[in-house]
């Protein structure tokens, strides 16, 4: 059997190819028929040719097996320095391979292939900064997903995710009207103890489009009315895009760079059509990646930037303590020892680290640091989608240690997290390893602490 | 009166009661009846998969999993579904409260009946204690309709409802819970009990207050309600005014078990709390825990006005 009815080389473009594949439990019988996958090895050896450039050739080509890398992986220290860890093994064992025998191999390899690209990196890029050479294993990573996603291998829970993207421009089923509909019902459901308060949608010219992450229409609400509230509270003029509001990207965690350029263009468009000063996006750290960092790439815009200057919450929230839009009661600052997670994607990849340290200045008495800290900070453990992946989830667990033991050592019991992904990871370490902390995103520990202008309060 | 019920449910035995009320109220006022379930947590990050809140197990959330779920409600609410002629079953993964709000709000209910979702109860699942904590306080404040939390076995209820009694702090929230009760008290020809509890502990603080100023005090209670309620009552005149002093849940509990209420009608407006805190909170968690009959909660005039 060359493809399978479940696991084969076809992206989900439709609804119905959708639900059947999440039908699959657990994709088991997509693993299954995965044994049975062919390697169309002739398509692998035509995308080398054409996309496996001069860069990633003369990386491979020239590490020199020093093993400076080794200690920058979480998972090589998490795994008892296990060699098999080591980040250009890693990838020489994987990509390395692959370009060597110019695509000719088979399924046993290319499962090996997922297993390492999923399971054992999150793409978190800090291997990069400690290579002598400047090879940078994260970004070959990413390379390497592209390729095993053309082929059909990989992990069942991301296929279905670069799926929802191309059918609903979002990482979850939720269309452009159940958007809008949420929009309102959290301007409604807060405008008695907010008056005037409003989540304006399709707005032309506006001083912020903000974007989010679709888990908070769909699961958090609560999210995007908090973000309203601070932007009411700071008097900003802003709006969000009823299409193009998704920023996410489940496909750059797959490899799926048609599905990633789809999504990115449809926030683009929405810049365009609405023209709105900037953009600022919800607390997430790959959807920041993704659409400011990665996306002008994928969507093909030679300044390599977006259409209008992209900022990351942290850099409003930043900015709007800094010129005193926002005001926090020095009553009300966090008293207890507070530290802050680093995201790989807006900190290391994006290099926000000092954004993050002024908001801190401003509501935290007792802030401490990790260590490593900013560009040096360690991965969560729960990066590149592994937090979503049933079948590596116990080494995501056992890689959960270092950040585990990072967070005991500041003495801090709550971790500031400003990203979904690392507010998940976080979560988790606790239920695993209950340590006794707490976690939170910035929106609601700001709404606690922030003095609100007397003509904006509620008569009650 | 109540076209449209939502019937919020855990599926576990704390809402046994609260099941017992909502297919008695549906069938009286032959109302469509949604029985309605959060069935998982999901993350905050990428996943496919939920934590079951009934057992705190980690789940694939897919239609096979809906309908299992499905079907376990249906098991256990058997023996009101056989006798109820229009009960449709939804389950749904999210936070509880969040999706329970949703759901009222896309399905314009008229009513939520809800158990009372507290601390207490036991779910297996203790890492999202806080959340279904909350739960019950987050829907009550929310809610474009009235609120009906049931937590104990209604002994009173044997015709929805003949004594009524409205608590009133005078707040705006009140008032919305005025209208509902007015509105019920005329359209079933009830007898709607009007009751301000004078808060002792909120007024004394510190000092100690004569006998002439309790007085005094009551008095004036008595004058705002004359003023702010009596007029909507119109020509309806099967009422009653009163006012005690105390600690307000007590007086109110006393209150009702003496006037043999079988509803309570409140605003249930205070600020959110801290999940730990909530157990303690305002004075709608305490009455609705302990009352022996069902607790309305009422903030919002959209559904009760006109």
């Amino acid at each position: 059997m060359p493809e399978g009815i479940f696991c084969n080389r076809t992206p989900i473009n439709t609804v119905e190819a959708l639900h059947t594949l999440l039908a699959d439990k657990s994709g088991k019988t997509y693993y299954a028929e995965m044994n049975a996958l062919e390697v169309d090895r002739a398509a692998l050896k035509a995308t080398l040719d054409k996309t496996c450039k001069s860069r990633i050739r003369t990386w491979l080509e020239i590490c020199a097996h020093c093993g400076m890398c080794a200690d920058s992986c979480f998972f090589y220290l998490a795994n008892n320095k296990d060699p098999k860890q080591v980040p250009s093994y890693k990838i020489q064992s994987t990509l390395g391979q692959i370009v060597k025998k110019n695509g000719d191999v088979d399924n046993a390899f290319m499962q090996m292939v997922m297993d390492t690209a999923w399971g054992k990196c999150t793409c978190c890029n800090r291997c990069g900064m400690y290579c002598p050479f400047g090879i940078d294993m994260g970004v070959m990573f990413g390379y390497l997903r592209g390729l095993c996603y053309s082929q059909g291998f990989v992990p069942w829970e991301l296929k279905i995710g670069a799926g929802m993207h191309r059918i609903y421009r979002a990482q979850m089923d939720v269309t452009s009207e159940d958007w809008v509909d949420t929009c309102q019902w959290m301007a409604e459901e807060n405008e008695e103890d907010w008056p005037g308060l409003e989540i304006p949608v399709d707005k032309e010219d506006a001083d912020i489009i903000y974007t989010v992450n679709a888990r908070e229409p769909k699961h958090y609400p609560e999210d995007l009315a908090e973000a309203a509230i601070l932007f009411h509270i700071a008097g900003e003029n802003w709006t969000v895009p009823s299409v193009g509001w998704e920023e996410t990207s489940l496909a750059m965690f797959a490899g799926d760079w048609e599905a990633c350029k789809l999504q990115v263009q449809a926030v683009y468009d929405a810049m365009e059509r609405l023209k709105p000063k900037r953009m600022v996006v919800t607390e997430c750290g790959h959807a920041y990646r993704a659409t400011v960092i990665e996306g002008p790439y994928w969507a093909g815009l030679k300044s390599g930037k977006t259409p209008v200057p992209s900022f990351h919450y942290v850099e409003w929230v930043a900015e709007a303590l800094r010129t005193g839009k926002l005001k926090i009661d020095p009553s009300k600052r966090i008293k207890e020892p507070v530290t802050y997670q680093d995201s790989c994607n807006y900190i290391r990849n994006a290099g926000l680290k000092e954004c993050a340290r002024e908001i801190m200045s401003y509501i935290a008495e007792d802030f401490r640091e990790m260590s490593p800290n900013k560009e040096h900070n360690f991965c969560c453990g729960g990066g590149g989608g592994m937090n979503g992946l049933g079948r590596y989830r116990e080494q995501r667990n056992i890689g959960l240690k270092v950040k585990r033991d990072q967070i005991l050592a500041t003495g801090a019991k709550l971790v500031v997290s400003p990203c979904h992904n690392c507010w998940d990871a976080i979560r988790d370490l606790e239920e695993v390893y209950h340590v006794g902390i707490r976690w939170s995103f910035l929106k609601p520990l700001l709404l606690k602490m922030v003095i609100v202008p007397d003509h904006l309060k509620s008569e009650e | 009166m109540f076209d449209k019920i939502l019937f919020a449910t855990t599926g576990t035995p704390i809402c046994d009661n609260a099941a017992h009320v909502a297919f008695d109220i549906a069938k009286k006022y032959n109302s469509n009846l949604l029985m309605f379930h959060v069935l998982g947590m999901p993350s905050r990050g990428f996943s496919t998969v939920v934590k079951d809140i009934r057992t705190g197990e980690v789940e694939q959330y897919d239609t096979d999993y809906i309908s299992w779920v499905k079907e376990e409600l249906k098991n256990t609410y058997e023996k009101y579904l056989k006798d109820s002629s229009s009960c449709d079953i939804q389950a749904i993964a999210g936070v509880p409260a969040t999706e329970i709000l949703r759901k009222a709000r896309q399905h314009n209910a008229d009513l939520i009946v809800m158990g009372a979702h507290s601390r207490q109860e036991e779910t297996g699942a203790a890492r999202y204690r806080g959340a279904v904590g909350t739960n019950m306080q987050h829907v009550a404040r929310g809610a474009r309709c009235p609120v009906l939390i049931v937590s104990r076995p209604c002994t009173t209820c044997l015709w929805y409802f003949s004594n009524i009694v409205f608590g009133t702090d005078f707040s705006k929230a009140s008032f919305s819970a005025f209208l509902f009760a007015s509105k019920l008290a005329k359209e079933i020809g009830s007898k709607l009990y009007i009751f301000h509890a004078l808060d002792m502990g909120a007024v004394l603080a510190g000092k100690v207050l004569s006998q002439e100023d309790v007085e005094a005090r009551i008095q004036e209670a008595r004058k705002k309600i004359e003023k702010i309620y009596l007029p909507h009552l119109r020509d309806y005149d099967n009422f009653q005014i009163d006012i005690w002093e105390g600690i307000p849940y007590v007086e109110i509990l006393k209150y009702s078990r003496a006037k043999n209420a079988d509803l309570i009608v409140m605003a249930h407006h205070t600020k959110e709390v801290e999940p730990d805190q909530a157990i303690l909170g305002g004075t709608v968690e305490q009455v609705v825990l302990r009352a022996s009959c069902p607790v309305a909660s009422v903030n919002h005039p959209d559904k009760v006005s006109g």
